[in-house]
């Protein structure tokens, strides 16, 4: 891949996440970090790309898309799904989705399958790399709102 | 705060619309559940019993002396993210914890939110756009994206009109997919120079319901594993219907495009 292609891409990945936030009514002055998270994200994956197999660079990336959700959440106080939906998006394995299919209509179904195989592990490796930082964060949360906790119990007994 | 028992109707009547809007308008399972509770125990529970799927809400609400009251509500469409909405709720539960609205005054400010009228055009901006961008981030020329973009009008139009004459959404995705699949595979054969695959991998990310596939298995991951199951057969099945949809128009207009 040349430079100028991964800058076209990464432009694209940020205005993409744009589309994707003003569609769902994302609050104006949150669009452009969110969008951000979009075009990070996968500058994260071309990086990973360079070392590790689409699986660990996906869980890489996503794991980061999470975490940079996570993080603005906290600093602009809103739900993190806003911010998590438009920086995972260019991660969503639309064209390996579209080339299975198109590969099991010319039943070329070594193809079919490859493609098919790719599609999964992407879908598998956001889904573990997301996992992973929400569970990190919520133990986090829960230690933190320990106190908090014990004094509830205490009120509902 | 003490509640005469019609109050108590009333307040589980507007906590069971509060939960059924985040829901519809994207939020994650524990975070409706969460919400619930602490709105209960705000307005004087004993304790909360909430139970949340994609489908269906159930609270119980045990208030001091023995008393107990339950609702249930069915949710028949949970499938939209509008984050305006959701930050409003988000915002209105957390005041409402601290500053103790009266039970009507809680259900007005409900309605308020749920009631106010949505304009069409970041539906239709926003998808154009994104398709625009995905078409030639998967790499597609400058002219596939304005295709591909032109293709996201027709698909806000299905949307709009023709989902409510569809019993359901795979019925829905399978024609969507079906009819855009047919257009588009007719004019990249009729146009010299355009991808008909580009244009097709564009138009998918619209459709392709990748987002509630992760809701999926972080619902199952989190422990909420009946939303979980619920969601993640449902978006596989979605998914399936799309691209059974699309496959039936590459069949009929001759098999191998690409």
């Amino acid at each position: 891949m040349t430079v100028s292609e991964i800058i076209l891409q990464l432009v694209m990945a940020f205005a993409g996440s744009v589309g994707f936030t003003i569609l769902f009514r994302l609050r104006r002055q949150l669009i452009i970090p969110a969008s951000l998270g979009g075009c990070l994200s996968w500058g994260i994956y071309l990086l990973a790309h360079l070392h590790y197999n689409i699986f660990f660079a996906c869980l890489i990336a996503s794991a980061f898309a999470a975490l940079y959700s996570e993080l603005l959440a906290r600093i602009r106080k809103a739900p993190v799904t806003l911010f998590f939906i438009s920086a995972v998006i260019p991660l969503i394995p639309g064209s390996t989705l579209y080339y299975t299919m198109s590969y099991a209509v010319q039943r070329n179904w070594e193809k079919a399958g490859e493609y098919g195989n790719m599609t999964l592990q992407y879908a598998f490796a956001i889904a573990v790399g997301i996992s992973l930082i929400w569970a990190l964060f919520s133990m986090r949360q829960k230690i933190r709102k320990g106190d908090d906790m014990k004094m509830d119990k205490k009120d509902r007994t | 705060m003490e509640l005469t028992d019609r109050e108590m109707n009333h307040l589980l009547h507007a906590l069971l619309d509060l939960g059924e809007t985040m829901l519809i308008s994207g939020a994650e399972i524990n975070r409706v559940e969460d919400t619930l509770i602490r709105l209960g125990m705000a307005y004087g529970a004993r304790k909360m019993n909430v139970f949340v799927i994609t489908s269906s809400i159930v609270i119980t609400m045990a208030f001091p002396e023995e008393l107990e009251v339950t609702q249930t509500r069915r949710i028949l469409d949970c499938a939209g993210n509008d984050f305006t909405r959701l930050e409003q709720l988000n915002h209105l539960s957390r005041t409402c914890c601290r500053e103790q609205y009266s039970v009507a005054e809680f259900q007005q400010k409900i309605d308020e939110i749920r009631n106010e009228p949505v304009s069409d055009w970041p539906l239709f901006t926003g998808s154009m756009l994104g398709t625009f961008s995905f078409a030639i981030f998967f790499g597609g020329t400058v002219w596939d994206g304005i295709i591909a973009a032109g293709f996201a009008v027709a698909i806000c139009f299905l949307q709009k009109y023709m989902r409510r004459i569809c019993p359901n959404t795979m019925v829905f995705n399978l024609l969507t997919a079906f009819l855009i699949g047919l257009g588009i595979t007719l004019l990249a054969g009729a146009v010299p120079g355009l991808h008909s695959d580009k244009i097709m991998i564009g138009d998918i990310m619209l459709l392709i319901p990748g987002i509630a596939m992760t809701n999926a298995i972080r619902d199952v991951l989190v422990g909420d594993t009946i939303s979980g199951a619920m969601r993640l057969i449902e978006s596989l099945l979605w998914a399936g219907s799309l691209a059974c949809g699309f496959m039936i128009s590459m069949w009929i207009l001759g098999g191998a495009v690409r």
